[in-house]
């Protein structure tokens, strides 16, 4: 199961049990779908770049999130349903970071090799010393 | 050196991403978007900060996602 990486903003003027009703929804679709929330950051109240809904402050949630592609569309649709979400953002993170993977082999390959040449020049040296 | 030629040190540009190695930008590491974002809120060219052509797309991209999720303005206020 891909990775995920999930982020909502919530409408500060709701009730406190009204959202975390609304998340402990989100994550039940998760769990439901045979997935996992992995990890929890919540950046709780901040002001929004700009207004959303004529609102100037959000609530903020990002959450690692563990998968199938088809529980998404169900995500979706709550999300947009549901009057608490103002926003929501979902990315793929395998896909967001093949690149990163490729890049991190390269520099390792690059340090690598590096190291033995350096490894191989000191060997030299002591040969001719 | 010819007399009328106007002399100034250029500064060097550099790559930040390259030199730091941040191979992924996140859009909620706002705090590094802020300094690709002057106070109007445009993206600033790589003409300007020396960024790399494959880090300026990543950039980008991060730079948009995040003001979609209202952490950037779109424009200056």
């Amino acid at each position: 199961m891909p990775l995920y990486d999930f982020g909502v903003i919530m409408d500060p003027e709701i009730p406190p049990e009204e959202e975390t009703a609304t998340l402990e929804r989100l994550e039940g679709i998760i769990t439901d779908g045979g997935g996992e929330v992995a990890e929890k950051d919540t950046w709780g109240r901040r002001q929004l770049a700009y207004p959303i809904d004529k609102k100037n402050y959000g609530v903020y949630h990002f959450w690692k999130v563990n998968v199938g592609g088809e529980v998404l569309e169900k995500l979706n649709f709550e999300m947009r349903t549901n009057d608490a979400v103002m926003r929501s953002l979902i990315l793929n993170m395998d896909r967001e970071l093949r690149r990163k993977r490729k890049m991190d082999a390269k520099y390792e390959a690059r340090a690598a090799k590096k190291a033995a040449k350096a490894a191989a020049k000191a060997e030299s040296a002591a040969d001719e010393g | 050196m010819r007399p009328n030629r106007k002399r100034f040190r250029r500064r060097v540009k550099v790559c930040r991403f390259t030199v730091e190695k941040i191979n992924y930008i996140d859009y909620k590491d706002v705090d590094l978007l802020r300094e690709y974002t002057p106070t109007n809120g445009k993206i600033l060219p790589r003409r300007v900060t020396g960024t790399r052509p494959a880090f300026q797309h990543k950039l980008t991209r991060a730079i948009k996602r995040a003001r979609f999720m209202a952490l950037l303005p779109y424009t200056g206020a």
